[in-house]
């Protein structure tokens, strides 16, 4: 009754909404990358949106399976095989007991999903399953509690409205358009050259990035005065400048404090789209307004609400 | 978007879309601590569901706040209110506490003293430990001996945590015994190490790359999983060192 991990993974992890609550203590939030594919294929199961879901890299983890379950991949394609035939994400996938699930290729974006209907049976830790500085290792198992939901049933009868919302979501998070930020209180301290420069210019995400951060490369910015401060809480999201001029986004394992400049902070509807973002592709920054933000998230939540 | 506060230095300021900041001037000073934990105390008073985190950070407190929760409650909803708009109400609430905003008891805590805590932490600042001793010795021409006495004399005040879990940053560190960090950071520090990095002191409460100049180690357990233990520090709490012998240092180890 179980999922086995029988081939390591770079960096696999079992993702939720992550850990809020502790940072006050140094404890880091974790959690999805990419929160609206993990959303969604939890989502196409019927489980509970926010539920605890394989987060996958690549070269991926290979998966062996020992009982019956219903699986949904999302997020990036690396061309996901159940015993060696090509199956489709966004879609529930009934899996056999002895089945194994490989990944062969990353064809679009960086982080895949897997959901697994049902509940996770594993214990939590401060009220989140997200697991920080810890991957999924050959030869760990993990168990789910199967249950049937009504979803399966909505997605075969083509429920065209469910199926619209899909695509929606998904073709959002495979979007191009600028990936919106709000400034932050370092912004003033950039020289005007420097917020010209960063506002038209093209970055693309360099090959260190990693769960902690995203470096971007492109043009170099410059600060009016040293890029010196006292540490402050950062988010998920905001716009650091390293002192070389070079700018990192933090990501879901940032640490709670950071005192290299906070330029601004990209909208969390948008930080799916950077986290898909390949190396080759290259993004504009654009400004927004947290009115704009809150209406875009509170959009994009009402979609992962099934019609009764 | 930022504000500058009827009589007080406080400014508020969005950090994106689910948190804000409270700031005031930027200085590593007890006063100001003080301040933002009181404020951390006043808001906490108020139990609001939306509120996810708050963390205080030398001159600043930054709320983290659900977008979906703020809006379904009351004082959003019923007022219309922005998040900035909740920022500047919240700081009417710190700074006017005869307004009937405020329940009695936080009234009473909003009176900018900190209740103060002092943990002892035994430390042993033997050379095993202490594997950048020498390098004070040599940088700020000073005896071994002195720096413990420096060292374990002073009560450090903790203006934040971070970098890992449990890692509190303390100050201030005599100007005779501070020293800055490596220029490269160690590849492994073990946990327990107790360093110092220019007027910071602090614990590493796991094993971690880190460029503190470790000074000596304590055999007490910083942080644990255990979510009724966790870390032992929170920002505003005092912390006093006292030098053990590298024998009671084994008899005291929880890292074994």
């Amino acid at each position: 009754m179980a999922i086995q991990i029988i081939k390591n993974g770079i960096a696999d992890t079992i993702q939720d909404m992550g850990r809020y609550g502790y940072q006050h203590l140094g404890i880091q939030t974790n959690g999805y990358l990419d929160y609206l594919s993990a959303k969604l294929a939890n989502f196409i199961l019927g489980n509970n949106v926010n539920a605890p879901i394989f987060e996958i890299h690549f070269p991926a983890s290979s998966f062996y399976f020992t009982s019956n379950y219903t699986i949904c991949i999302s997020g990036a394609n690396f061309v996901p095989v159940l015993n060696e035939k090509s199956i489709p994400l966004h879609t529930p996938i009934e899996v056999k007991k002895n089945d194994t699930l490989q990944f062969l290729k990353p064809l679009e974006g960086r982080v895949a999903y897997i959901a697994i209907q049902g509940k996770i049976k594993e214990e939590s830790w401060l009220n989140s399953h997200s697991y920080f500085a810890k991957r999924i290792q050959k030869g760990t198992s993990f168990e789910w509690e199967s249950f049937t939901s009504l979803s399966n049933l909505i997605l075969n009868k083509k429920d065209l409205l469910t199926c619209e919302k899909i695509k929606e979501i998904n073709s959002f998070v495979f979007s191009r358009a600028p990936i919106q930020f709000i400034p932050g209180p370092a912004w003033k301290d950039l020289s005007e050259k420097s917020k010209k420069v960063f506002l038209s210019s093209e970055y693309h995400i360099g090959i260190q990035s990693n769960r902690m951060g995203y470096p971007l490369k492109g043009a170099l910015l410059q600060l009016n005065k040293p890029n010196q401060y006292l540490s402050s809480a950062v988010t998920r999201g905001t716009l650091q400048l390293l002192p070389n001029g070079e700018l990192m986004v933090l990501m879901a394992d940032h640490q709670t404090i950071g005192g290299y400049a906070n330029l601004g902070q990209i909208i969390l509807v948008d930080l799916p789209r950077l986290a898909q973002l390949s190396n080759q592709t290259s993004i504009q920054f654009m400004e927004t307004t947290i009115d704009t933000a809150h209406k875009l998230y509170q959009e994009i939540e009402k979609k992962f609400i099934h019609r009764s | 978007m930022k504000t500058d506060f009827e009589n007080s230095n406080w400014q508020l300021h969005a950090l994106g879309d689910h948190a804000i900041v409270f700031s005031l001037e930027e200085k590593m000073s007890e006063e100001i601590i003080s301040k933002i934990i009181t404020f951390k105390k006043t808001i906490e008073a108020f139990h609001f569901d939306f509120i996810k985190d708050l963390i205080p950070s030398y001159h600043t407190l930054t709320l983290i706040y659900d977008i979906t929760l703020f809006y379904q409650n009351k004082i959003a909803s019923e007022n219309n209110q922005s998040i900035i708009q909740f920022g500047n109400f919240l700081l009417t609430a710190f700074n006017i506490p005869s307004k009937n905003i405020l329940t009695e008891k936080t009234t009473e805590k909003n009176t900018n003293i900190l209740v103060e805590k002092i943990i002892q932490i035994p430390v042993c600042y033997d050379v095993r430990f202490g594997i950048d001793l020498e390098n004070i010795v040599l940088k700020n021409k000073i005896s071994i001996e002195e720096i413990i006495k420096i060292h374990s004399e002073e009560t450090y005040l903790v203006y934040c945590l971070g970098f890992l879990p449990g890692f509190a940053y303390m100050g201030k560190v005599n100007k005779t015994i501070q020293i800055a960090r490596h220029a490269s950071p160690r590849k492994e520090v073990i946990a327990g190490s107790v360093g110092i990095a220019g007027m910071q002191t602090g614990i590493y409460p796991m094993n971690s790359p880190g460029g503190w100049q470790i000074i000596g180690r304590t055999p007490i357990k910083i942080f644990e999983k255990d979510p009724t233990v966790l870390g032992k520090f929170s920002a505003g709490d005092r912390i006093q060192f006292y030098s053990i012998s590298y024998s009671e240092f084994e008899k005291l180890n929880e890292y074994k």
